[in-house]
């Protein structure tokens, strides 16, 4: 069967950043590799050189034998050769069947050369129905989700003919639904003969649907591992390059018995209904559920920044109902929102001015202009308590990992002495090794007795953080799970079950 | 949990501006009849044949406009383009009997090159576009003056003021306007149905994605600058013609460039790119048109006029931007 799409010793740079140090690697029709690593390793790199969207410093690639030179994109999707980028390519005023075929879109035969916008909605038809999706093909783009973005993706990849197909970290925005729709679609390929990649931090999903796992450190290939002998301790061991003891349970809770934040009663009117709980001192709550389940929802309205229904939020025994994120926090409660890049970190700033962005009312200022030398001693205090790596304090975020970035925002929250922190998706694009910082980082906050409310889509991260686990289904709250009921397969079940048509809520 | 995830795709059913073409159309002609009313010379034929010739003008201009902003550009060079090719053809037609066919040859020929050389700098040298166009906006200002060397144009040759004002086989439409329904026809042709239109549209939305996707998007965004210059002189061509005369603030004095972009928005064409209407660019400089003309007659001050035209770009900008289910 053709379809072996082999790497020799490819190696890239930037400037004097050798990102890729000569890798080489053999992608096989019918077979799923994966490619793990830490952010930085240079999983995206070598993913963009196989799809012809960088050009390689070194090395040579092959298909089936012959040596291959890829100018561009569409040279790597004309020798069928297709990459689902992370961020899916979406061009929100076209319609989806348009989106599927830009750059490629079928014309009529006459001098006019006039786009045959039958044959295309047919043919985008034909494609999403071999991949059993039910998406309309005239739907503007713009209303498709994350992950039907992805799957409107794959369809694309086959009907441009490609076999090859390679999904960047395919799975980091999906739920755990959504990543099984999408593990079907990759089985057909699969089945089907098609020569697969894809790049995941998620271990659980590498377990499920790999053949291969390559594990890349640093630019290089450490290992090659096949199906029977995947071992969880040796892959994140060979990550990280340090022996590294699989997801525990955390052991001590922290909890005081001061409430810090009561919410009674919660409704936005539209995503979410009737939530209620209540958070202590020192305490670890995560919000479990689908992505789209209502919890950004919930924590936008006790932030403040998404009005509410009805209801009552009360900090520390103060109702604070209706007021705006200003005044939020400054009563002490802060919101670290899921999109880093959008809400959170200011990427052309420096370390410094981000994380004084957040209090600059404290910074000491002389004649109305601010000290930098205060600014320089906050901006030290938080780089040190909160494990920043980084060349200098005047570096900008840009060129930080999506680690240190997150820790970098982080600092930015936490200077300003909040009382209650709700964390969305804290780890969301951040590699293993930073991700068991962060958790630590998490625990230290809860030790000092700051109150933590956790949303996160990752089971194991819930299990691995929180005290108490509220399940959220379709805006509301359909179980709380604490101590000993909390393992990952319990959080799954706990808001899969009232996803269940059998219906049956249990905890 | 984006936003985008959350609406259902029939938030973005029809709303008025679905039906932005009538709505203008409706717009324009009430102006115009209240307008006759309180002054019946607004509604006289020579009136509305300038108010037409004007908005033609303006139109040519502002469909290239509409191809830049589709592909999420902007040219602000198209005014003293405008007026650059009027002073070079108008200046040659009067002192050196320079024949029609020689100056549209010229015009077209001047603004393939100037907008090329604003797509080279956006698009290979990766200048972003408003500082780019800014720079060429002084550049071709400049070149005007230098051209010009003091002296204006206050007459042009009986086949150009024929070309300009008369219809062609005696008809009694003046041929700019023709020449205005083909190049509306031909650009609302390739926006919606030629690969290329849609090409562009695609850079509008994504460039990032267009390129992944296979587009050529350094040769589509050069290709647009250029239609936009050439468009851009050829509408100095028949300002010149139908007024028979150019001074070095042509185009620039009547900014043209804002005039454009106004344009472009009110008649449905998002700023952010990705979207073009065509035909409302140009029903869209037809209310303009009639609007400042209308001020006119109803003897506004001048010095009100830009600032009408300001108010219309930010009403049109504020309303372009709440797209329908659009990502907050």
């Amino acid at each position: 069967m053709p379809g072996l799409y082999a790497a020799q010793g490819i190696r890239k740079s930037y400037g004097t950043v050798q990102v890729l140090k000569g890798v080489s690697l053999d992608l096989k029709p019918g077979r799923m590799v994966t490619i793990m690593g830490e952010n930085g390793a240079g999983k995206s790199t070598l993913f963009k050189i196989l799809a012809g969207q960088v050009p390689p410093s070194g090395g040579t690639l092959s298909l089936d034998g012959a040596p291959l030179a890829l100018a561009s994109p569409s040279a790597a999707h004309a020798r069928g050769i297709y990459l689902v980028p992370q961020e899916p390519a979406l061009l929100p005023e076209l319609s989806v069947a348009e989106t599927m075929f830009v750059g490629a879109l079928p014309t009529r035969r006459g001098p006019l050369g006039r786009v045959d916008w039958t044959a295309m909605r047919a043919r985008a038809r034909a494609a999403l129905d071999a991949l059993e999706l039910p998406i309309a093909v005239d739907r503007p783009a713009r209303t498709l989700s994350i992950a039907q973005q992805q799957q409107v993706e794959c369809a694309k990849a086959l009907l441009r003919g490609c076999r090859i197909i390679l999904f960047d970290e395919p799975t980091s925005p999906l739920t755990s639904h959504e990543v099984e729709h999408l593990f079907s679609i990759i089985r057909r390929l699969r089945a089907d003969g098609c020569t697969l990649s894809f790049i995941s931090h998620r271990m659980d999903e590498v377990l499920e649907i790999s053949d291969e796992v390559a594990v890349l450190r640093d630019g290089l290939l450490v290992d090659v591992v096949d199906r029977p002998s995947f071992d969880r301790t040796r892959l994140l061991s060979q990550m990280v390059g340090r022996p590294m003891k699989a997801v525990p349970r955390r052991s001590v809770s922290n909890a005081r018995d001061e409430v810090a934040l009561e919410v009674r009663g919660l409704s936005d009117g539209a995503r979410f209904h009737d939530v209620g709980f209540s958070l202590r001192r020192g305490e670890v709550l995560g919000l479990a559920g689908l992505v789209g389940a209502g919890r950004t929802e919930i924590a936008e309205t006790v932030f403040g920044i998404r009005p509410a229904a009805a209801g009552e939020v009360r900090l520390g025994g103060e109702t604070v109902t209706g007021l705006d994120c200003h005044a939020m926090i400054r009563k002490g409660l802060v919101y670290v929102p899921e999109d880093r890049a959008r809400h959170g970190a200011v990427l052309p700033m420096t370390i410094t001015e981000n994380v004084t962005s957040g209090l600059l009312e404290r910074v000491r200022r002389r004649a109305g202009l601010l000290s930098a030398r205060d600014e320089t001693r906050i901006s030290a205090s938080a780089v040190r308590d909160f494990r920043v790596r980084c060349a200098g304090l005047d570096q900008t975020l840009r060129e930080l990992s999506g680690g240190n970035q997150q820790k970098v925002v982080f600092a930015k929250w936490m200077t300003t002495g909040p009382r209650v922190a709700i964390l969305d998706e804290p780890t969301r694009g951040v590699d293993v090794g930073a991700k068991e910082e962060i958790y630590e980082m998490i625990d230290a906050m809860a030790r000092d007795g700051m109150a933590l409310l956790v949303i996160s889509s990752e089971s194991e991260e819930l299990v691995r953080l929180c005290d108490r686990i509220l399940s959220v289904y379709e805006g509301r709250i359909v179980a709380e799970l604490s101590g000993a009921g909390i393992t990952p397969a319990a959080v799954a079940r706990s808001y899969l079950t009232a996803a269940a048509p059998s219906g049956g809520v249990a905890a | 949990m984006s936003a985008a995830a959350a609406r259902s795709p029939a938030a973005s059913r029809p709303s008025w501006r679905e039906r932005r073409e009538l709505v203008l159309v409706a717009v324009t002609a009430a102006s115009a009849g209240v307008v006759g009313l309180v002054n019946p010379g607004f509604l006289t034929f020579e009136n509305l044949r300038f108010v037409a010739l004007n908005s033609v003008v303006l139109s040519i201009v502002a469909l290239g406009q509409t191809l830049v902003i589709a592909m999420r550009g902007i040219d602000l060079s198209v005014a003293p383009l405008m007026g650059l090719s009027a002073m070079v053809c108008g200046l040659l037609a009067q002192s050196h009997g320079l024949p029609l066919w020689g100056a549209v040859g010229i015009a077209l020929a001047l603004g393939l090159a100037l907008g090329t050389l604003n797509g080279v700098l956006v698009a290979a040298l990766n200048i972003p576009p408003i500082i780019t166009t800014l720079g060429t906006y002084s550049l071709f200002g400049g070149l005007t003056f230098l051209y010009s060397d003091g002296t204006q144009v206050d007459q042009v040759p009986p086949a150009y003021a024929a070309f300009g004002n008369a219809g062609p086989l005696g008809l009694p439409v003046p041929t700019p306007v023709l020449v205005l329904v083909l190049v509306t026809a031909a650009c609302w042709f390739a926006l919606n149905h030629s690969r290329f239109g849609r090409a562009v549209l695609a850079v509008g939305n994504n460039a990032a994605a267009a390129y992944n996707a296979g587009l050529r998007v350094t040769a589509i965004r050069i290709q647009v600058y250029a239609l936009s210059g050439l468009l851009a002189c050829f509408s100095g061509l028949v300002f010149v013609c139908y007024t028979g005369s150019a001074t070095v603030t042509t185009g620039t004095g009547d900014h043209v460039e804002l005039q454009s972009i106004a344009v472009a928005l009110v008649g449905g064409t998002l700023i952010a790119g990705g979207r073009a209407n065509v035909v409302g660019t140009v029903l869209a400089s037809l209310f303009l048109s009639t609007v400042l003309t209308a001020l006119v007659f109803l003897q506004v001050p001048p010095i009100w006029y830009s600032a009408g035209e300001g108010l219309m770009i930010l009403v049109a900008v504020r309303g372009g931007t709440r797209r329908a289910g659009g990502t907050a």
